[in-house]
């Protein structure tokens, strides 16, 4: 394993570290543009939640940069 | 002093020394957040004293339209206006210096500027431990809070139950212990993770562009924008879901949860 580029593993992981945040703001997406088209008369709440939601989601790929940017 | 990092220049993880006052070492970040600070009391003294019932100043009149939108905020997630004015003043402190400090590091000059080979400025926010103190200023109030509402023996129950006996209630009751100080930690974490990780992403696009950096960097800019405030928003409300589970245990009168209590597992 001594002769791996690091490069390579920094590419690796933050493609793959941006596989499951990816996926879960889409979720999300979904999930709000689906509750505004029941009701729209709730969409501001629906909005305060739904960035939430997205800050909690855009954390892990944030952890996922720091591990990136700290490691040699 | 910048950390190589694959021919990208980028901050180090910790914040640097620029000099000593005493015993006390100053961090760039300190003397940032101390700037920032003075910054924003001094506007919110100015827009405070030119409040009326009728503000013709145009300064006051976003002060108050900014306090008047997350009182709002706050009111819905506590549905109680009494209790939410009781801890608004904190709530609302936090969020105006973290979203002040998120942006404070897109300026020009951080990083720039230098001092003994130090960088004078860096953004407050980037540095775990100013989040790390910020975060356990909240979960201190918060468990404060809770013990002075619902007394010593509502917030044992609130962990083990009222029969703290039985081995299923004793595993639950510590993992709940456990998730209070996994809350500190994300708290702290999630703040200096997204903001510290937004300004290294924006060197490394800036390096990676070469000539163009500028232009490759608006976009990303505008990015961090976006999450500068959804970070400072995420912070405030995740305070205030904390404050408002750990206070309203055993209340008969059981009112509407807001809506951000359903995700306040994480």
């Amino acid at each position: 394993m001594q002769h791996v580029d690091p490069a390579l593993i920094k590419g690796l992981t933050i493609g793959l570290g941006a596989i499951g945040p990816a996926i879960g703001m889409g979720l999300i997406g979904a999930a709000v543009v689906g509750a505004v088209g029941r009701n729209p008369e709730i969409q501001g709440r629906i909005l305060s939640t739904a960035f939430i939601m997205i800050g909690l989601v855009d954390a892990v790929l944030a952890f996922v940069l720091l591990i990136l940017f700290t490691t040699k | 002093m910048m950390v190589p990092f694959f021919g990208f220049d980028i901050e180090p993880l910790g914040a640097q020394q620029v000099f000593t006052l005493g015993p006390l070492a100053i961090t760039n970040s300190m003397v940032y957040g101390l700037l920032m600070a003075l910054i924003i009391m001094s506007i919110l003294t100015f827009g405070a004293r030119a409040s009326q019932l009728w503000p013709k100043s145009k300064l006051a009149f976003w002060c108050e339209s900014l306090v008047e939108l997350i009182l709002g905020l706050v009111t819905e997630s506590f549905g109680d206006r009494k209790k939410a004015m009781k801890h608004f003043p904190m709530l609302l402190t936090l969020f105006i210096f973290i979203l002040a400090c998120n942006i404070s590091g897109l300026l020009p000059g951080v990083g720039t500027i230098t001092y003994n080979h130090v960088s004078l400025f860096r953004a407050w926010t980037t540095d775990l431990n100013a989040t790390a103190a910020m975060a356990i200023l909240t979960m201190a109030t918060v468990q404060i809070y809770a013990i002075r509402t619902i007394g010593f023996k509502g917030y044992f129950e609130h962990y083990y139950t009222h029969q703290p006996w039985k081995p299923g209630n004793i595993l639950i009751g510590s993992l709940e212990v456990y998730s209070e100080v996994l809350r500190l930690i994300t708290l702290a974490l999630r703040l200096f993770g997204v903001i510290y990780g937004g300004e290294a992403l924006l060197a490394a696009i800036g390096t990676l562009a070469g000539s163009f950096g500028w232009a490759a960097m608006v976009p990303i800019t505008l990015l961090e924008l976006f999450f500068c405030v959804i970070q400072a928003y995420l912070f405030m409300m995740l305070s205030t879901t904390y404050l408002v589970m750990s206070t309203s245990q055993h209340e008969e009168s059981g009112h509407e949860p807001g809506p951000v209590q359903a995700v306040a597992v994480s």
